[in-house]
């Protein structure tokens, strides 16, 4: 992700909210792979990523008139498509409990969906194991780097609840990566 | 495995590549959708009916506070009265006596103990007063956020939280002064954050 000034940011904040697509586009450009990797942790499959990224980009188009700068941008993008990813995981979960043979005879466990490495496979096929919200905990803090209170601002919960979700999912985690060698 | 070594396990793993195409044209798509007119244009938002709803619940909040805090407060009062540890002079004079050395000061059934860094590394942050009964024994500490500590034989992790409700995180069990959430059922915990009253 190239870095950007936040005079810069803020003056294609400005350009955008009076109508220019192209100064959007330079902020989408910036942010594409944080958003995508984010709705990449959160559904597991990189066309369902590209698909929720787009999404939150085109909502945070229309909601820009509410960003005020208090937090960063990026923090702002990121509460929309993590807001968008927990939606989608309700959608794909109602759907799944319709089609859950159907999907298991279609989507082999071994899928390895271009990973570079097993770990990585497996620690997404984990991930994936973890009830949505522990899973959102876990990606803000420890993949987007965020305080229990900047996670509880994204999710809008308390930093207690985060606190105890980060440990509930933590706590399945070993369990289920307890065969990977650590250091 | 303790929690930094599933953090770096967490943090090895890789995602599949993006192919730099659909990089390159992942930015000319969103604003193709942005030029469609069926898509509204961002708006600057009129803030005031917003400040007016969040002024009355602010108020709401704040009475809500008063009245949980008094009630809070008459409970965990009831504990520091019979305890050492209610000397706010005591633990204000030993924070001044080792600055930034002070990890814990303790009070169980052999006395009061007092826990020293070796090195001034203990970041200053309002005293935290936490009392925990197992059923067969109780103990007292006053501590700081971040500490990890020794009660009733189990390590806790010792947490402050942005409103300075107090977190305490074991092995098995997380407990909030905020929140309902988890603690073990055998155990008694009443907290007190000591920053918050006059020191």
């Amino acid at each position: 992700m190239a870095r950007m000034g936040s005079d810069d940011e803020s003056r294609l904040i400005e350009q955008s909210l009076s109508g220019d697509p192209e100064a959007y586009a330079v902020l989408v450009n910036t942010y594409q792979t944080m958003i995508r990797n984010l709705a990449f942790r959160m559904t597991g499959s990189l066309d369902d990523a590209e698909e929720l990224a787009q999404d939150a980009f085109l909502r945070g188009y229309q909601q820009l008139g509410s960003f005020r700068g208090g937090a960063k941008f990026s923090t702002w993008l990121c509460r929309i498509a993590m807001n968008l990813s927990l939606d989608w995981r309700r959608r794909e979960s109602r759907r799944d409990h319709i089609h859950s043979q159907w999907a298991a005879d279609v989507v082999p466990e071994s899928s390895p969906n271009g990973f570079p490495d097993e770990l990585s496979r497996k620690v997404q096929t984990a991930l994936d194991r973890l009830p949505v919200k522990q899973r959102a905990a876990i990606v803000l803090t420890v993949y987007e780097n965020q305080s229990h209170a900047e996670a509880a601002k994204t999710l809008g919960c308390t930093e207690a609840t985060v606190s105890w979700r980060v440990f509930a999912a933590r706590r399945k985690l070993k369990q289920l990566l307890k065969d990977l060698p650590h250091e | 495995m303790n929690n930094a070594e599933l953090d770096s396990i967490l943090k090895r793993a890789r995602l599949p590549a993006i192919p730099e195409e659909s990089l390159a044209l992942f930015p000319r798509r969103i604003v193709g959708q942005l030029k469609r007119p069926s898509l509204p244009a961002p708006r600057r938002r009129n803030f005031w009916p917003r400040l007016a709803w969040a002024g009355s619940l602010v108020a709401c909040l704040i009475l809500a506070f008063a009245m949980g805090h008094w009630h809070g407060r008459t409970q965990t009062e009831a504990v520091l009265a019979n305890n050492s540890l209610a000397n706010l002079k005591l633990i204000r004079e030993t924070m001044a006596m080792f600055p930034q050395r002070v990890r814990a000061i303790v009070q169980d059934d052999q006395g009061l103990k007092l826990v020293l860094s070796d090195n001034a590394d203990v970041p200053v942050s309002a005293p935290l007063y936490i009392h925990i009964c197992d059923g067969k024994h109780c103990s007292s500490v006053v501590t700081f956020s971040g500490q990890e500590i020794l009660m009733a034989g189990q390590k806790v992790t010792v947490l402050e939280d942005a409103s300075g409700g107090i977190i305490l995180e074991g092995n098995k069990f997380i407990w909030s002064s905020t929140e309902r959430v988890r603690a073990d059922g055998a155990w008694k915990i009443q907290v007190k954050n000591l920053g918050l009253t006059a020191m």
